[in-house]
């Protein structure tokens, strides 16, 4: 180029030069050189574990937030928080992703004159709010979800100073009539707390006390505890169900009285009406004045309480005398979804029936009497709100901790109320339904990014702790209460704290603040107060409900196992994980009885309409066996139209709402002392001529008899050979030493033991495994296809099985009976076979043995050829159909990437490692210290995060290790997936315990005899066509 | 089979006396001149539609293997199901080729080309689905045991493996078979052809003369690559039917697998040669040289290996009974009866059922019904290897991890590309090369006339 002198040539390159360093002059310089000051606490490559507490729900569990090089990429439960002794559930786990969504709002916001949301500076906002609220102080109302104390005050005397109208905390699963029950019976307003440790005899009315009522992994781990089959009493303890619905704790559950949906009260008289006599025969005390009870318990004897409740008389005689015999019965009142408009009187049914079996003081607790945060707003509240909104006396509303919108039944009118009201300000963090409609969002800090705490019982008070510094441009609702009012006037900001929120958090903590951080919080709870029946618990009136509407259905709303309320929706990973009942992820299904899908001439997959008075909703029908035939199911949590998981946005369909709201199918309807009631409306189901691919994970519950999910009798455990459920009197189920499978010097020999007893089926083990290994979800139109990418999903089978062959295509295949239970669940992960059948066909050695027994899988030498799943029996392992860690981590989602797992690239296979990270991790300390590794150091999240302990892990090696001799107690439990296959699994399962020979579902369908073989089929009984 | 009856060799050379050799040139070396407007078409028909194939091919690797209809558990789809079936399709070649070869049937005469190039060009079509199946195509050299400097090596114990050994040595074989029978008559070729078609002849003939020497090496050549060729046609296909039988999947794991897919390969393989025979012989007027006759021998070893076929079907099923092992059981109720029954009952019928008709010598020398007869055998050879794979995985050991695979469109569109690729070879194929071996047909017409003069043979 004879044009371009050297002189020239150089000012190009400098202009070139500049312009590039112009633009590499954003906000965040990312460095990728070692530290020159290295932060104290900062080991690059080491994790740091910080305690907090998880706000997902009311129940308030202990963190440790693992943190890599000053991001949060794992939570785990803090061992030493008495709610969750270190185990986490599915939704706490998800609850990471809160503070990596793609969602997130970036700035504060403004609701300009076109309606579309402008930036602000967060100068302006608080500005703009402390003036309209200056305008008309007593206009203004606080509406949000439940605080910890400190927030909660802070909101209080926020209220105080600036003169506002009030606050209503609002909780869309508030119990509000455990809460009134609890006045009536026991005088104290509140909710119970109920302690279920060393519980022999749990009659769970509808509580659904492992899945979202209360305190579900407290309960779950109690319960199962209390059932521990190394002890007499824990091979005598019972669990009995009182429901419509075969629900994920029902499936727990020993016996199942599937009575009628809003009946579980008149269940509970019926029961305490046959334990009181007995209990007084025996000279037992009862909780409360024995004329009183005996004069309130005597009409509700089991047979005239067997027709209003559909269930058998003899069947509540039994359950009522057993409780009496009980050496700790506790009755569980019913949940929000079966909170009916007699609901006070249902849960007032079941404490008496508490207070009947002595549990009050013991199992049951009544509410203190300061509560630390105010009571959650009734629905009476609420209208009184709404109304005053209606009446153009609320001008500024500020929204936090809550989706209103979304959670509120529309009869309710609250949309169109926040219409009236002059300003409406949202603190959430992420786009919903309520968000759309306020003029003003303030997005507030994660949980992960806060200074806060939580308390759920007298004693018990956790703190919440910043873990990485505020991703984008937010504020902490309590700062902005703060700041809001100091810009209302030095007089005004006089009347509140002093510096930040921060500072709030912790003055309210006496002492040592850095103890508190370091432990997680002051743990020290209160013992459980006891207390009478009253003579007013004689006037309420327990009836059945009547509900409105017409059809010949009720609509039963549960709470979701996963998705809560609904404010679970957001989060991918538990719209992903397949429901643990019916195995569906991302959409919404009618659950209804074979007979009433046959009278409707539908079948799984068929789109079916809801009608109540309140409105109109499609859903997918999903018959099964598990539910009555006078009820329909649908689950609370989806239809969100706003969000990018939460609605089909990320499906490309924008602002279309995934699924249905059970919420807006029910009818605003009060209970008597005015709490929110979601058993009201009977729905008329008719079929709509669509059709839906059901995201369907597990297509049939019939294990054909085969070695998955095995079971034996109660009695197979007290020496009862011929119970014992094998198949055959010679057949060994464990054939091998699993320990031999590893390279002849090497010490370890990695294992596992899960106990399908203990299995009930939460997931909280899938999600926690999601997110430890950087697996990604795939979407609804994949979960169609079933390409779920999880290493990890719990198998639920229904009794043994048949060998009944269907031919052509059945969409499900379902083996549920109403009144019978015999769930097994089966977590399936890669077995780490020691013959294992994938690594022998890999032509690349893509998967070959580990020296340590592990199948290892080498994701840069896979190319792809997918065989190893073929020859996988147990079909664990997972193919990367497309670039989904590309797609499907949108920013800033790859900042939650665990650095210690490698991301899979398109075309590669994967599966589970029993995470040999963290493997690596402790044989490093090890090897540092001089030591081998200890048994119980290495814990993968799957057995980390268990509720119940089901998962053990360890060195098949060392004989002494908690893997191995849980094995071996299992005796003749234990067995091995698919044993018969030879592929040698470093996996032992121990078979469920039939605890009640009654609830067994044989081969034939029918009742099966006490000490039938469980897998009574020879396979070559059964010929092929 | 037996050796044709003297009188039918008769008949079918009997025309020689009147095709002298110059006109067996003219005649055979007629089909490569000119081209209709019909070929110009179909050739332009197969290349646009390998074009669309590539282009499905290339967004499949850009966007993932996601595109086609894979569900979990069903891993293993139309690609492979694809790939098996151009496998056996190639088999026949080397049957024609070489056995027959070594048993001195000379009726293959009239077909072997033919067959010798779909071979290659159907092993061709095979390899490209290797490539399509698995999920990454950059990284697919890693199955070649390379030395490297990274030490790794691959693993002898997959039949993965042993497929790529078994597919490019059947590769490399058929198409030195194809072109060391082909120089004599390239150097007809080359000696009646003009401009770049004698340049090509020329180099592609060897500088042959058709001295003695030259013949008498030709023939030893042909001799031992015959030697060579014949385990290969019982080897490759056991190797492609242990990449089932290997395999722990009910319906997979069986013994049987060796012989019933070579037998099936040699099924599918002469149904193809008829498939593409019959139309090519009735184009270009060859019926003096492929006669009803060659036809019907053909239709008696599709009999043959039909009933071959049939037995093996019988054979699965009473074995799985026979077991008394309850998946495996499970899985042949379910090919039968389950999702997939209608494609087992087109298997069935295709392959079991319709050949029968072959027992009648009015069917057997009715060329359009042994013409529509041969497709279905063909689209029935590719719903077996379809069954198998397919409902084999769809239901195995783990009943909660039950699927239904169906192909996705981009599937479907490459399985056409890839009958678009095979046919664009052989209709380039038709106007390059001889389709009939002109040597070899004289070499049956001095036979004739030896024989007619008295002389033995």
């Amino acid at each position: 180029m004879p044009e371009l002198d050297r002189r020239d040539f150089l000012k190009l390159v400098g202009v070139g030069a500049g312009g590039a360093a112009a633009a590499g002059c954003s906000d965040h310089v990312e460095k990728l050189i070692p530290y020159v000051v290295q932060p104290e606490v900062i080991t690059p490559g080491m994790p740091v574990f910080y305690a907090s507490t998880c706000r997902e729900c009311p129940a308030a569990c202990g963190l440790h937030v693992r943190t890599r090089e000053g991001r949060p990429i794992k939570l785990e439960g803090n061992p030493d928080h008495p709610v969750n002794r270190g185990a986490l559930c599915g939704r706490g786990q998800a609850s990471i992703g809160r503070t990596y969504h793609p969602d997130r709002f970036r700035k504060p916001q403004r609701r300009g004159a076109a309606g579309a949301l402008e930036d602000v500076s967060w100068k302006e906002a608080t500005a703009a709010l402390a003036a309209k609220i200056a305008e008309r102080p007593g206009g203004t109302w606080v509406l949000g979800g439940a605080t910890g104390p400190s927030l909660s005050d802070l909101i209080d005397r926020f209220v105080g100073a600036v003169g506002a109208g009030g606050r209503l905390v609002y909780e869309p699963l508030s119990h509000d009539a455990l809460r009134e029950a609890s006045r009536a019976v026991f005088g104290a307003a509140g909710l119970p707390i109920f302690d279920l440790s060393g519980a022999d005899y749990v009659v769970d009315l509808g509580a659904d006390c492992f899945e979202t009522w209360l305190s579900p992994i407290e309960h779950q781990r109690q319960v199962l505890e209390a059932r521990d089959l190394a002890s007499a009493e824990g091979r005598a303890a019972r669990m009995v169900y009182v429901g419509p619905r075969l629900s994920m704790t029902a499936g727990n559950a020993d016996e199942w009285l599937p009575a009628k949906a809003g009946s579980e009260g008149l269940v509970a008289l019926a029961l305490a009406n046959v334990a009181l006599a007995r209990r007084q025969a025996a000279g037992q005390p009862v909780g409360g004045d024995a004329g009183l009870l005996a004069a309130l318990l005597a009409p509700y004897t089991p047979e005239k309480v067997a027709e209003p409740t559909g269930v058998d008389a003899a069947a509540l005689r039994r359950v009522g005398e057993q409780l009496a015999l009980a050496k700790r019965p506790v009755a569980l009142p019913p949940g929000p979804g079966l909170a009916s408009s007699r609901a006070v009187a249902a849960s007032a049914a079941a404490l008496i029936l508490d207070a009947v079996l002595g549990a009050v003081g013991r199992s049951v607790g009544l509410p203190p009497e300061t509560p630390a945060t105010p009571e959650p707003a009734n629905l009476a509240a609420l209208e009184a709100l709404v109304a005053a909104m209606n009446a153009g006396r609320v001008s500024v509303l500020l929204i936090h901790d809550s989706n209103p919108v979304y959670s509120l039944p529309p009869q309710l009118g609250f949309r169109d109320a926040l219409a009236k009201v002059g300003l409406v300000v949202a603190f959430a963090s992420g786009p919903d339904e309520t968000t759309e409609l306020a003029g003003l969002v303030l997005p507030d800090h994660t949980p992960l990014e806060s200074w806060g705490d939580a308390s759920s019982r007298p004693g018990v008070r956790g703190v919440v702790q910043p873990t990485i510094r505020p991703l984008f441009d937010t504020q902490a609702f309590g700062d902005v209460l703060l700041d809001t009012a100091r810009a209302m006037g030095d007089a005004v900001g006089a009347k509140l704290p002093q510096g930040s929120f921060r500072g709030v958090v912790e003055a309210s903590w006496g002492g040592s603040f850095d103890a508190v951080l370091a432990r997680g919080g002051s743990f020290a709870p209160a013992p459980l107060r006891g207390g009478a029946v009253q003579a007013g618990a004689a006037k309420l009136a327990f009836r059945v409900p009547e509900l409105v509407g017409e059809g010949e259905h009720a609509l039963y709303a549960p709470p979701s196992p996963l998705l809560y309320d609904g404010r679970g929706a957001a989060l991918p990973w538990l719209q992903e994980t397949p429901d643990p009942v019916t195995k569906i992820s991302w959409q919404s299904w009618l659950e209804l009885s074979h007979a009433s899908a046959e009278a409707l001439g539908v079948e799984a997959g068929d789109v079916v309409a809801i009608e109540t008075p309140a409105g109109r909703a499609e859903a997918i029908a999903f018959p099964r066996g598990g539910i009555r035939d006078d009820v329909v199911a649908l689950a609370v949590g989806q239809g969100h139209s706003v969000g990018l998981y939460a609605s089909h946005q990320n499906d490309g369909r924008p602002g279309e709402a995934r699924g249905a709201s059970a919420i807006a199918l029910l009818p605003s309807v009060r209970d008597e002392a005015g709490g929110r009631a979601w058993l009201v409306s009977k729905a008329r189901i008719t079929r709509t001529g669509g059709h839906a691919r059901l995201a369907l994970m597990q297509k049939s519950d019939n294990k054909r008899g085969r070695q998955l999910g095995d079971a034996v009798a109660l009695a197979a455990l007290e020496g009862d050979a011929h119970a014992s459920g094998h198949a055959g009197p010679h057949e060994v189920r464990r054939p091998f030493a699993a320990a031999a499978d590893a390279t002849d010097g090497s010490a370890y020999r990695w294992g596992m033991t899960i106990d399908v007893d203990k299995c009930t089926g939460c997931s909280a083990c899938t999600i926690a495994c999601s997110i430890e290994n950087n697996i990604p979800t795939v979407g609804e139109e994949q979960v169609v296809r079933s390409r779920l990418m999880s290493w990890l999903r719990i198998e639920r089978w229904i009794g043994d099985g048949t060998q009944e062959l269907r031919a052509g295509r059945p969409p499900y295949d379902d083996h549920e009976q109403l009144g019978r239970i015999d769930v097994r669940n089966s977590p399936m992960l890669c077995q780490q076979c020691g013959a294992a059948p994938c690594e022998p066909v890999c032509p690349v050695l893509a998967t070959y043995h580990a020296p340590e027994g592990l199948n290892g899988m080498i994701y840069n030498r896979c190319i792809g050829t997918r065989y190893c799943s073929n020859n996988c029996p147990y079909k664990v392992r997972r193919f990367n159909w497309f670039d989904y860690a590309i797609h499907n981590w949108p920013d800033p989602m790859p900042l939650m990437l665990n650095p210690d797992v490698t991301v899979r690239c398109q075309g590669v296979m994967e599966k589970c490692t029993f995470c040999v990270q963290r493997i690596d991790l402790a044989r490093q300390t090890a090897k540092n210290e001089g030591r081998p590794i200890a048994d119980g150091e290495v814990t993968p999240a799957c057995a980390q995060t268990c509720p119940s302990h089901a998962i053990v892990f360890g060195n098949l090696r060392d004989e002494g290790s908690a893997a191995v001799r849980t094995a071996e107690a299992g005796g003749v439990r234990a067995y091995h997936a698919l044993h018969t296959l030879n592929t040698r699994p470093s996996i032992s399962y121990l078979a469920r315990v039939i605890r009640d020979p009654s609830s067994r579902i044989d081969e034939d369908g029918g009742h099966a005899e006490a000490g039938h073989h469980a897998n009574a089929m020879t396979p070559s009984q059964e010929g092929t066509a | 089979m037996t050796p044709p009856p003297p009188e039918a060799v008769a008949a079918m050379i009997r025309p020689a006396p009147r095709r002298p050799d110059s006109r067996i040139n003219r005649d055979i070396l007629s089909v490569m001149e000119g081209a209709s407007l019909g070929y110009w078409v179909l050739l332009a028909s197969a290349v646009l539609m390998v074009h669309v194939a590539g282009a499905i091919w290339i967004y499949q690797v850009y966007e993932g293997l996601g595109i086609a209809g894979y569900v979990h558990p069903v891993f293993w789809g139309v690609y492979i199901v694809t790939f098996v079936f151009w496998v056996g399709i190639a088999h026949a070649g080397t049957l024609i080729s070489a056995i027959l070869y070594l048993f001195r049937a000379k009726w293959r005469n009239a077909i072997n080309r033919s067959a010798e190039a779909m071979t290659v060009f159907a092993v061709l079509t095979a390899a490209q689905f290797l490539g399509i199946h698995v999920g990454r195509i950059w990284k697919s050299y890693f199955i070649l045991p390379y030395p490297n400097q990274r030490a790794l090596w691959v693993n002898f114990k997959s039949p993965l493996l042993w497929d790529t050994f078994a597919i490019s040595t059947y590769a490399t074989i058929s198409a030195v078979f194809l072109y060391i029978g082909m120089i004599p008559d390239l150097a007809i070729a080359r000696d009646r052809a003009v401009g770049w078609r004698k340049v090509l002849y020329g180099a592609l003939a060897l500088g042959w003369q058709g001295t003695s020497r030259h013949w008498k090496a030709h023939t030893r050549s042909v001799l031992h690559l015959s030697g060579l060729a014949t385990p290969l046609v019982l080897s490759v296909h056991s190797v492609v039917s242990w990449d089932f039988a290997m395999a722990l999947v009910p319906g997979w794991h069986t013994t049987i697998f060796g012989p019933y897919f070579v037998a099936g390969a040699i099924f599918s393989g002469f149904a193809m040669v008829l498939t593409m025979m019959i139309p090519v012989r009735r184009i270009f007027g060859l019926e003096e040289y492929i006669t009803d006759y060659h036809l019907e021998n053909m239709s008696r070893f599709l009999l043959l290996t039909s009933i071959i076929v049939g037995y093996a079907y019988a054979s699965e099923y009473f074995m799985a009974w026979y077991s008394g092992v309850e998946a495996e059981q499970t899985s042949f109720w379910m090919r039968a009866f389950g999702p997939y029954w209608i494609s087992t009952w087109i298997m069935i019928l295709c392959n079991a059922v319709f050949p029968q008709i072959l027992w009648f010598k009015r069917v057997r020398t009715h060329v359009p019904t042994l013409f529509v007869l041969s497709v279905l055998v063909n689209v029935g050879m590719w719903f077996e290897r379809y069954v198998i794979i397919i409902t084999g995985l769809s239901r195995e050991y783990n009943p909660s991890t039950w699927g239904i695979y169906t192909p996705s469109w981009y599937e479907l569109g490459i399985l056409a590309g890839s009958f678009a690729f095979f046919s664009m070879f052989f209709l380039v194929f038709l106007k390059l090369f001889p389709v009939i071996a002109i040597a070899e047909m004289k070499e049956l017409a001095i036979h004739e006339k030896a024989h007619r003069q008295g002389g033995a043979h």
